[in-house]
Order: structure tokens, then sequence, then C-alpha cells
């Protein structure tokens, strides 16, 4: 891919995917067990994103992903060999996902855009001045090194330190308790 | 056979990859490399991209996203760095010009300083910097400003609020612009403060202090609260701390970052103490949990959040 339609790809995932990355774990965490199954099934899912040739046509990128989502977890039920009957009559779309985008999930969106800045802050000392010095000042990676006097790894490793540290933050973010309570409901609705 | 990787390890090895493209652009030894890695395990490709587009979002969110008005994020930082770029230049040729940053209302930004300073700059403010040779100088117009101060003991870093001066060599503090002075808060080291043309000496404040410096009656003795500060300055954050602050400072304070302001409707209810933290951005958030709290009814419009019945 080319490097500017790549760039405008990580964009568009950072600001329309991402923020919304939290509350698809927390449907997932209602129907697999392990964290690690999770965490294989969201990576998956990045990947067929990372392997779009467009995006621009997606209008609601929240149910795309959701869907991706949901159809690799269909798959994997229907790979392994003992079907949970509950697992698979679950995997209809909850309706928060067939709306339109109402102001407040945009904004919430734009919350967590916002909170990253805040993740930035809450980094360890040497990661956040690394984070500083290359992303806001935009010194290169070595004159970070030499800013900090410390070596370029140093340097490296810091900065993959800290985009796993707000990757993490990021998913550890509570799910959205409107959310949460809605899915409830509509489970106990499917049980009377 | 290899074991299968977990999602974590390959996190790990994606962060890794981002950082290399970062410092070695995608070159054809990289791409290379980076195809032979991507190859070996599908979910690798998912990881980059996340990895990647944590990258990326931090260009943007440096800067907190209150009004929706304002211009992308990625826009105003480029301005920011490209201002802050010009200084650099402009200054190797004039020396001494004076560089303007303003925020409106509801905006918390951050910018790098040509001398390796940085200024969080609070919500309707302004200043001006102007880097010269003996002295690193901040004039604040309005509003509020923390700053971190890079090391020159060559070069004092002199912030200037009408005629209060607050001076430091490398230090973290924030200033505010009151009527006939300013309110000074040391997060790091020593500062010096004194009022242009008085006769009194300067009065050095160390980290933990804050005071009120008058343009009349000099520096008032400093209050010592380490924590009071930070909570102070959780605006750097986007968030308003309160500890026992009144419904009535509590609503002042809102109302610096919002063009729709927080009202008292029921003066009964103006001295009742909060203690919460909220984001500066939100006041609906924040009226309605002290509704709640105070059993009071809140009406929001367009105009304004009303809290309280009017008495009568």
């Amino acid at each position: 891919m080319r490097e500017d339609a790549r760039q405008r790809l990580v964009t568009w995932v950072a600001t329309s995917v991402m923020p919304h990355e939290g509350r698809v774990r927390g449907w997932l965490r209602q129907r697999l067990q392990s964290p690690e199954d999770i965490d294989d099934l969201i990576q998956e899912a990045y990947a067929r994103l990372a392997a779009l040739d467009r995006f621009d046509h997606i209008a609601r990128p929240d149910t795309f992903f959701f869907q991706i989502v949901r159809n690799l977890l269909v798959d994997q039920i229907r790979r392994s060999r003992v079907v949970r009957i509950e697992a698979a009559t679950e995997l209809d779309v909850p309706s928060v996902y067939d709306e339109t985008p109402t102001p407040e999930r945009i904004a919430g969106a734009r919350r967590e855009l916002a909170r990253v800045g805040e993740l930035i802050e809450g980094l360890p000392e040497r990661c956040r001045k690394v984070f500083t010095l290359r992303k806001v000042e935009g010194l290169s990676q070595k004159e970070v090194a030499e800013r900090l006097g410390v070596s370029e790894s140093v340097v490296e490793n810091e900065g993959a330190k800290g985009i796993r540290l707000i990757l993490r933050a990021m998913r550890e973010e509570t799910v959205d308790p409107e959310y949460r309570s809605r899915v409830r409901d509509e489970r106990a609705t499917k049980r009377q | 056979m290899n074991v299968r990787q977990s999602a974590s390890e390959i996190e790990s090895d994606a962060a890794r990859w981002v950082m290399r493209i970062d410092r070695e652009g995608r070159s054809p030894d990289v791409e290379a490399d980076l195809k032979a890695w991507l190859a070996g395990d599908s979910r690798r490709a998912g990881a980059l991209l996340q990895a990647e587009a944590v990258w990326s979002m931090t260009d943007r969110a440096r800067l907190l996203e209150p009004a929706p008005r304002r211009a992308p994020l990625g826009r105003v930082l480029a301005a920011a760095a490209a201002t802050a770029a010009a200084v650099v230049l402009v200054g190797v040729l004039l020396l001494e010009r004076p560089d303007s940053y303003v925020t409106e209302v509801g905006e918390v930004r951050r910018v790098p300083l040509s001398d390796g300073s940085s200024a969080s700059i609070n919500t309707a403010s302004r200043l001006e910097v102007e880097m010269g040779e003996r002295v690193r100088r901040v004039r604040l117009d309005r509003g509020e400003a923390w700053f971190q101060v890079a090391k020159d003991a060559a070069r004092p870093f002199r912030v200037e609020i009408g005629r209060v001066r607050v001076e430091a060599v490398g230090t973290a503090f924030s200033v505010r612009r009151l009527e006939g002075g300013a309110e000074v808060r040391v997060t790091e080291g020593v500062v010096r403060t004194w009022v242009e043309g008085a006769a009194r000496a300067p009065v050095a404040l160390a980290a933990g202090a804050v005071s009120i410096v008058d343009e009349r009656a000099g520096p008032a003795t400093p209050r010592v609260e380490p924590a009071a500060i930070d909570r102070e300055l959780a605006w750097r954050a986007g968030r308003i701390d309160l500890a026992g602050e009144t419904l009535a400072e509590a609503a002042a304070e809102f109302n610096r970052y919002n063009a729709r302001p927080v009202v008292i409707a029921d003066p009964a209810l103006a001295d009742e103490r909060l203690y919460g933290v909220f984001r500066l951005d939100d006041p609906e958030s924040f009226a309605a949990s002290v509704g709640l709290s105070l059993s009071a009814p809140v009406a929001a419009d367009e105009a304004a959040i009303r809290i309280g019945d009017p008495p009568g």
C-alpha cells in the first residue's frame, strides 16, 4: 500500500474504530471465557481492517468493526467441535449498533481521543519524555536519545513500551454503562 | 514447528516495528523485513495497525478537543509546531520576535517553546513569547498558563503579568492573571516573584507554594499545599477537581471553560460544598451529579444549565 493511503487508514482506525474497541471487548467478554482468546480475535479483526483497500464508504465504523468481530467469532464457534448453544444464539447484533450515531456517541468517541492525551501524561516519566520530544517537539529518535542522554535503543524500548501501555489502558476502560445495562435488559427479555 | 505466539508477544513486536518504521522510514530493507514478519502469523497485521494507530493518535491527542468547531487537531498541532519552528528560524535573524498564543473558551493547549520549555495554556488565555538573548520573556495578557521551564542558567525565564514578575531558571509553575495582580503556583523548583517598579525585594516561592501577587501590595504570604496545587492544576488533564469548594465556586470554575454557563437558580444552594472530579468540558454531567446529591432540579437549555428552583 502506498504510504499516504496507509497513513489515512491508520488515522481512520485511530479516530473511528479504536474508540469503540472497549465496547466490542465488553460484548466479547460475555461470550468468550479466556482473555487470550479475546486478544487473538481482536488482533484478527484489526488484521481484516489492515487488508482494506477502501474504507471511506463505511458509514458506521463501529458497526463495521463489530460485524467483523462477530463473524470471526461465528467462524471460531463453527470450527470448534462443541457448539455452545447459548453462545450461538446470542450472536445477533445488539440494538445499540442498529441506531444512527447519536451526538452522545460521537462525543464519546471524541472524549476517548482526548483521553489519549491524559494517558500520555500518565506514562512513566522517561516514556512520557520520549513521546513528548518525538511527537510534540518533533525531534528524531536520534535527537531524543541525545537530548535524554541515552542510547537509541533505549528510546525505541521506551516508545514501544508507551505504545503498549496506552493500548492496555484504552482497553481496560470500562464498558459504557448505558450499553451494559441495555445488553442486560435485552438478555433478560429473551429469557422470559 | 513453532509454538503459536501469544497476542501479547505479537503486540510487543508490533510496537517495536512501529518504532523502527518511525526511525528508518519504509525503506526497501524495512519493507522486506516487515513483509517477512507479517507473513508469519495472520494476527500480526492487526497488531501492527493497532500500534501504528496509537502512535499516530498521540499526534492529535496532545491537545484536548473540547469544542467540535475547532480545526482538526492534527492541523492545530502542525500549526503550533510550525510556529515553534518559525520562532527558531526568525530568532536567528531578528533575535527578538514575540510570538503569541491564544486559546478560546474551553480550549486547553500545550505548546512547545523554542527553548525546550513548554506552556500548557488554560481556557480563554493569551500570551506572548519572546526568546531574547539574555531573558526568555512571556507576557500573559489574560487567563492562565503552566510552564515547564527548560534549564538555562544564562537566560532566566520571566513571566510578566501586568507589573507582576515571576522568574525561574529551570522549574515548573503556573500563573493566572487576576484583577490587579496574579496568582502563582509552583509545582517544581523555586521561582522569584516581584512587582516591577516596587521597592520590595523579590520573594522566593518553593515547590508547593501558592501566592497571590498584588500589583500594589506585592506578593502575599504563600500558602504551602502541594496536594491542592495538583488539584488546582487538574485543567492540564481536562478536569476540574473539587475537594470542598462551594457550588458557587465550582460553577464559576466551569463557566471559565464553557460558553453555556452553569447558573445557580436557588441561592440557598450556593454554599453547599462539593467533592469529585469532573470533565471541564462537560458541565451538564457536573450539574446532573449536583442535582442528584443535593436533590435539586436541573434544567438545561441552549442558554444555560440551571441548578435549583428560583425561590418564591
